[in-house]
């Protein structure tokens, strides 16, 4: 980690050497510092033990309503990097019809630390790969017939230090964990895969080595196995229209494609456009639209404990919060950084942040949480006549506009006469229209079926970006879903 | 960032800690000033400088890596330090692959000074400022244009350096109208004489210009022309099948079909970095010499590509296709793919087409079953009914879910004239019988 008392010296002395340039009216310098490290075993032997460390800076500069970025990671150089900030700002001038407006904020001294019971980097690696190799025991275990079982752990510690000219100075310690567990099974032609507790390697909190502790993969291993040759030997899911109960572990991916990413106030504004698309609330006015029926209440919460997109303060040094984005079933707000929010003349809800100290702070989500209902998780079943329970997504696309969508999940449980028959299918796919698909919403399940998951890749901007997210939710049922591809 | 010199100090200096070992390094070094464009201004303008270290260590089959961005003697020497403590923890691994060890000096270099002279950051916001004066209302223009510089070296104890240079401009342009209408069109350059802002200009703006008061058409199989973009988004998916350790893994679409004939006879498709549409890399990222593989043809499935590890387990040779970074275990895949071309230019196939979906591109692509090479995704900046030869209506866009062991069997034209994209050179295609399975209807939308 970099000296604090060095660093802070050093950052103000730049910053007051920038503000003194002519016609700078703002800036900002964020130091990022990070340190991960990856574990990957696959059938008992280990792929992969990786580490990296990066560290570097970014200086952003304001001048006459105009925004250049320069980051590097040369430390000797800082002035000369801001030198190269400034006269980015100047070239942008060229174009500029609308001088940016920052929404205000108060200037901050603080120290934000992700809460954490077991620094996972204290944990030693031996004690992290035997995790592993026994969870792939017990997997092939369970059912010797796989063709392969793998296993990921994934550790992120980051010093986040972000000032302004303003005085501002604030220093985040960041600690991220994840890890998961999946097999695949073969046969001529078919692949099927299953994992725990989620694909795309497992799930990811703002947490220390506990989190992975209370994941219990070694408990779930076998099931997981046993459930991948299943998987094999069953039918595929049937198309059609039918009522689905949606597991948190595929709603996490419906949440942050068709709730997620139309609420960013940049892609409604158009700066996403030209790569990652705009969406489809560019002409809806919060408060008045319905997004999905009463049930569905919806919330953008980097304050929520263990989630993936929690922290102190976001990149803009605005601090993180909790704000109501669908209210049953009426949308009110977008989430927003000082530029998007300054440009509709509102405040920054504050989800602007960058990946690291080459990029620019963007508009983020946070974690974006479907708040949880009323039901047990046996009476949304028990409304189903003719249905599936799905569970673990497998693939995902949706339009520019964030409004056709179509995902696949492993598994499909099937629902007939409000009782789960125990019958699986294997490939099953379901599609729809964003505000339709939430409109038939017709029940979640209670707190006690609440759960977090972490999405460690999400991907946007130019030079793109992957930020880390999170999304928590609750089983959820929909009426009238198309499932399937194989009828049209 | 750092030239060959400052580079092979950083990898000797890494080699040199890890003496008794066998050991790879790779440094990564490139300087990027990147303009984005929205609402037809220049809003965000960046520039980023940064270099890092790979270092790999082999031992008792037994394979460690670590990468670093502290690039000071201390930072060097603490990565190469903990790369080598891992692999006590490691357990034996499979065979050792041989780090390679000739030639012993390769380089590939395409700097161009008089591209990197023209594209200075203000030089940059003024090409796009006379650009933007070509678009006016209801248009406005959305998109990038980045200048990038790169540099990178390996090394390893076998006594090999390799090095490449080079630096590229590349221009996305997305042209829309104030009720959604798109049109999108890009340009990536090498060379001064590549770069074509005003042609690329042109075509978002026609496009966008004919894509108004789209029609609506229900799901099902039609006739697609496809422009090179969207092959590009569909090929691009595809080569990840002609990953020669996906296919022994048996996880490719490919499994047990190499040698047959799995795609039309009218497809060939080779990687060549010697091609001047496509250049490439003389190495990969193991140091290997790349070779040509020749990919399909006439639909039969032929030549896959390895790195070393997947080449050991098929029990064949490498064909210098390992990727690059921390790791010696990056997978294999095609690196500079060029499709044959057809007899007829794509504007010749559009007008002897009865009737056909005309796409300029997919948007956000995905696999729904790899394994069958079943894709998804979605038309996007320009989606048009072509009638009796003509471009007639645009169309609302919609979704496709299809098989590309059926798409690329139903090929019926492939165009003559081909487009870079990346390192690719890509022709058009007209393919009978693509299934779209959904559309986004103007009533359930709220929109319009």
């Amino acid at each position: 980690m970099l000296d604090l008392n060095q660093l802070q010296e050093k950052i103000t002395q730049v910053l007051a050497f920038i503000k003194a340039q002519d016609g700078v009216e703002y800036a900002d310098l964020r130091v990022n510092s990070i340190e991960t490290e990856s574990y990957s075993t696959e059938n008992m032997k280990v792929q992969s033990l990786n580490a990296s460390k990066n560290l570097g800076y970014g200086i952003r500069v304001y001048a006459q309503g105009s925004m250049g970025f320069a980051g590097s990671q040369d430390f000797t150089a800082m002035e000369e990097t801001a030198k190269t900030a400034l006269a980015i700002a100047k070239a942008t001038q060229l174009t500029q019809k609308n001088p940016v407006k920052l929404s205000p904020k108060k200037v901050v001294k603080d120290h934000y630390q992700t809460p954490v019971e077991i620094d996972p980097f204290t944990i030693s690696k031996e004690e992290k790969l035997a995790l592993l190799f026994e969870a792939e025991r017990l997997m092939r275990e369970a059912a010797p017939e796989l063709f392969r079982t793998h296993g990921t752990l994934t550790f992120r510690k980051e010093r986040k230090t972000w000032a302004d000219s303003d005085g501002s100075y604030i220093v985040q310690d960041l600690v991220e964990s994840g890890g998961g567990i999946d097999a695949v099974a073969i046969t001529r032609g078919e692949m099927q895969t299953r994992s725990y507790p989620n694909s795309s390697r497992g799930n990811f909190a703002t947490a220390g080595f506990e989190f992975i502790k209370a994941m219990d993969l070694l408990g779930n291993a076998p099931r997981v196995g046993r459930e991948c040759l299943e998987l094999l030997k069953a039918e595929e899911c049937p198309s059609g229209i039918f009522d689905l109960v949606i597991a948190p572990t595929q709603l996490t991916l419906q949440i942050h494609e068709s709730v997620g990413h139309p609420i960013e106030l940049d892609r409604v504004l158009g700066y996403e456009a030209g790569y990652a698309g705009t969406s489809f609330l560019d002409s809806v006015e919060p408060g008045k639209f319905r997004y999905g029926s009463e049930h569905v209440n919806i919330v953008a919460d980097a304050t929520a404990p263990g989630g993936l997109g929690t922290y102190g303060y976001d990149d803009d040094g605005i601090p993180a919060q909790r704000v109501e984005v669908i209210t049953n079933g009426i949308f009110h707000n977008f989430i927003s950084s000082r530029d998007t929010a300054g440009a509709v003349g509102s405040l920054s809800n504050g989800t602007a942040r960058a990946d690291g100290w080459g990029r620019i702070p963007i508009v983020r989500m946070s974690n974006i949480n479907l708040l949880a209902g009323k039901y047990a998780f046996d009476e949304l079943i028990a409304g189903i006549e003719n249905g599936f329970y799905l569970d673990i997504n497998r693939s995902w696309s949706i339009d520019d506009r964030r409004l056709n969508f179509q995902f696949a999940c492993e598994i499909a449980y099937e629902i007939k006469n409000g009782k789960l028959t125990g019958k699986i299918y294997k490939n099953p796919i379901y599609t729809g229209i964003t505000p339709v698909f939430w409109g038939s919403c017709d029940g979640v399940a209670s707190q006690e079926h609440w759960r977090f998951f972490g999405t460690p890749n999400c991907g946007k901007g130019e030079p793109s970006q992957s930020a880390h997210c999170g999304h928590g939710s609750a089983p959820a049922r929909f009426r009238g879903v198309k499932v399937g591809v194989a009828d049209v | 960032m750092y030239n060959k010199d400052q580079i092979y100090v950083f990898i000797n200096k890494a080699l040199g800690f890890a003496a008794g070992y066998q050991a790879q390094v790779a440094v990564s070094s490139s300087a990027e000033g990147l303009s984005r464009i929205a609402n037809s201004e220049i809003h965000q303008n960046v520039f980023e400088d940064r270099t890092s270290l790979a270092v790999t260590i082999i031992a008792s089959h037994k394979t460690s890596s670590i990468s670093t961005n502290v690039l000071s003697d201390e930072g060097i020497q603490a990565a190469v330090a903990e790369a080598i403590a891992n692999l006590a923890l490691l357990p034996d691994g499979e065979e050792t692959m041989p780090l390679v060890s000739e030639p012993k000096e390769m380089e590939t270099r395409r700097f161009s000074q008089e591209l990197h002279d023209k594209f200075t950051v203000e030089t940059r916001a003024q090409l796009v400022a006379e650009g933007l004066s070509s678009i006016t209302e209801p248009y406005k223009a959305f998109g990038q244009l980045s200048y990038r510089r790169s540099a990178s070296g390996m090394g390893n104890s076998a006594g090999i350096r390799r090095y490449s240079d080079g630096n590229s401009v590349r221009f996305t342009l997305l042209i829309s109208d104030d009720l959604g209408g798109t049109g999108y069109a890009n340009m990536s350059a090498d060379s001064l004489d590549a770069v074509d802002m005003a042609g690329t200009f042109a075509i978002a703006k026609a496009k966008a210009e004919a894509n108004k008061n789209p029609i609506e058409l229900e799901p099902g199989a039609y006739t697609v022309i496809l422009e090179p973009l969207a092959v590009n988004n569909l090929l691009g998916t595809m080569m990840r099948a002609f990953n020669g350790g996906m296919v022994n893994n048996k996880m490719s679409p490919l499994t047990d079909k190499i040698g047959e004939k799995v795609f039309s006879e009218k497809l060939t498709v080779v990687d060549d970095w010697t091609s001047p549409y496509s250049p490439g890399l003389a190495f990969d990222g193991e140091g290997t010499p790349r070779t040509k593989l020749t990919l399909i043809e006439q639909g039969v499935a032929k030549d896959l590509a390895y790195d070393q590890a997947s080449a050991k387990k098929a029990g064949t040779t490498t064909t210098g296709h390992a990727g690059g970074g921390a790791g010696r275990r990056g997978g294999a895949s095609p690196a500079n793919v060029i499709v044959s071309p057809g007899e007829k230019t794509l504007a010749e196939i559009i007008a002897g087409t009865e009737k056909a979906l005309l796409v300029t591109r997919f948007h956000y692509m995905n696999p729904v079953n790899m394994r069958q090479a079943i894709l998804t995704g979605i038309t996007r900046d320009g989606f048009f009914l072509v009638e009796n030869g003509k471009i007639t209506k645009a169309v609302r866009n919609m979704r496709f879910t299809e098989s590309m062991l059926i798409a690329m069997n139903n090929i019926e034209e492939i165009s003559s004239d081909r487009k870079r994209t990346g390192a690719s050179f890509i022709p058009g295609m007209k393919i009978n019988g693509f299934h779209f399975t959904g559309k986004t209807s103007f009533s359930d939308t709220g929109e319009e």
